[in-house]
């Protein structure tokens, strides 16, 4: 017989919620910072500011999301539970929140202090959550594809983690280190390891379920994460050894299977059952179709001589795969994830005494339909910054911090449903008693 | 136990989370504490597990060769 699972060993809702409510407060944040620093920001990837601006993302909205996810998603899509989850999401959201906020300063200030203060809090965190994960995960005896995706993912944040402590360290005490593949190493497993494959991981599960595709081909799942991490530590090993030309063919061969992701899963899009395209839809192809474009921009810029030469050509690359990518499919993600949660947490205290609301009325559609076209105007505006920066920094600034201060309003509302909520089915349980 | 009848059969594919949830949780307020509910789905549902456990229920999944998965409920005695 399959063995029960105990409800409390699952998160509690706050676990994964502090998260969700945090991560917009760092991309207002970074638009914050566009406006501040101005054209300047996108003069080269290397600038203090774009350092500052990108770790804003990264480390502030992304990592905030994915941990918050991937706390609540090991034991309800695989069965993992993480041990003591309330403790450990106080514990990786203490420390991450000002690691970020700490690392972003570091960069616009050049401090020794502020760099070595970010790799304590940012090492502890990250490392607590890798530790708890890689226990959960490896206790399951099961195997599927998304199970070894997770595993995968979880390992990808070991070393995009690793690889970034070691560059914080060496800009911090101008340490003698290769700075450039060290960079190369912590994008690499970042971006594909940590980023991409937790992305098809989860979206092997969450695509056909909240999207009504047909399932992801059997091939796609057989082969994807292991095909993909190979890759990835061919293109790494080339590029610590120093061959040109091994590491330029693994880093295509890499980007390759990326791609490869997403035009499977833009496939499976176009033959969803729905019979008409919801919010999240426009997400998950919004974010595909920037991807490709930014894998697109990659590929260009290795392989064509002219495009290489232009200077912009990372920035685009960025803001394709950040922003476009990368935030609009965790911003569709949360507007599943979210109501969800609330409903299964309502419809289990309500212990069929009170019935939970109807997923539609935690987050109504007509608020995602707006905040996805505040998404949408950022996007358009933050990729014309990159080719127009002085006509376009300040518009596209003022855009990511509307649209984010909407996602936080629309997460807002749906947990104010949920305490609302909660104060009903206490009413019932007392008048029961 | 597993041997009760099958009082009802949900049959979740296709449906968007969290209508097979609730078909289920309808199903088992429906039949008879005799019998039990059959639950078709091309994936293992944790999340209703957690719950049924809160709520006295047991449940036996078994993944047919196709990979989709047949879950039996019913209420524990």
């Amino acid at each position: 017989m399959q063995a029960l699972l105990s409800y409390d060993d699952a998160p509690p809702l706050s676990a994964p919620l502090r998260y969700y409510l945090t991560a917009p407060l760092f991309a207002m944040l970074a638009g914050a910072l566009l406006l501040f620093a101005g054209p300047d920001l996108l003069v080269s990837r290397w600038t203090p500011a774009a350092l500052a601006f990108t770790h804003l993302l990264t480390v502030g909205f992304m990592l905030q999301a994915m941990v918050g996810s991937l706390q609540q998603l090991l034991p309800v899509v695989v069965g993992a539970n993480l041990p003591q989850p309330l403790r450990l999401a106080t514990w990786v959201h203490a420390t991450i929140t000002p690691g970020a906020l700490l690392l972003a300063a570091a960069f616009l200030l050049d401090t020794p202090l502020l760099f070595g203060s970010a790799i304590a809090l940012l090492g502890f965190g990250l490392f607590l959550f890798i530790v708890a994960a890689m226990r959960a995960l490896w206790s399951i005896s099961a195997s599927n594809p998304t199970l070894l995706g997770l595993k995968a993912a979880v390992l990808g944040l070991g070393v995009t983690t690793l690889s970034g402590l070691a560059l914080a360290a060496a800009l911090g005490w101008s340490l003698d280190w290769p700075l450039l593949q060290l960079t190369n190493l912590h994008l690499g497993w970042g971006f594909v390891v940590w980023g991409c494959v937790v992305l098809a991981a989860v979206a092997l599960v969450v695509v056909p379920m909240f999207q009504l595709t047909p399932e992801y081909p059997a091939w796609f799942g057989r082969y994807f994460v292991r095909a993909t991490l190979a890759l990835v530590c061919c293109w790494s090993t080339a590029e610590l050894a120093g061959w040109r030309v091994a590491t330029a063919l693994s880093a295509t061969a890499t980007l390759a299977m990326c791609a490869l992701f997403m035009s499977v899963t833009l496939r499976l899009l176009r033959k969803s059952k729905r019979p008409k395209p919801d919010a999240t839809h426009h997400f998950w192809n919004l974010a595909l179709l920037s991807g490709l474009l930014a894998c697109a921009v990659w590929l260009a810029a290795q392989w064509l001589p002219a495009v290489a030469a232009w200077p912009r050509w990372p920035l685009l690359y960025g803001a394709l795969l950040l922003v476009g990518g990368f935030m609009s499919v965790t911003v569709g993600m949360l507007y599943k994830i979210v109501p969800f949660l609330v409903w299964l947490h309502l419809q289990s205290l309500g212990r069929g005494r009170v019935l939970a609301p109807n997923m539609k009325k935690v987050l109504p559609q007509q608020r995602i339909d707006r905040q996805l076209r505040a998404h949408l105007a950022c996007c358009a505006l933050l990729l014309l910054a990159v080719i127009w920066p002085v006509w376009f920094v300040y518009p596209a600034g003022v855009a990511l911090i509307i649209a984010n201060g909407w996602l936080l309003r629309n997460l807002l509302y749906a947990s104010g449903i949920y305490r609302s909520h909660l104060v009903t089915i206490e009413a019932a349980r007392l008048r029961a008693q | 136990m597993s041997h009760r009848p099958v009082g009802k059969v949900v049959d979740g594919h296709g449906l968007e989370p969290p209508e097979p949830f609730e078909l289920t949780m309808a199903a088992l307020d429906a039949i008879d504490p005799s019998e039990s509910v059959l639950l078709l789905l091309p994936r293992e549902p944790h999340p209703l597990f957690q719950v049924l456990d809160r709520q006295g229920f047991l449940h036996r999944s078994q993944r047919t060769p196709e990979g989709h998965y047949e879950i039996r409920i019913w209420r524990a005695d």
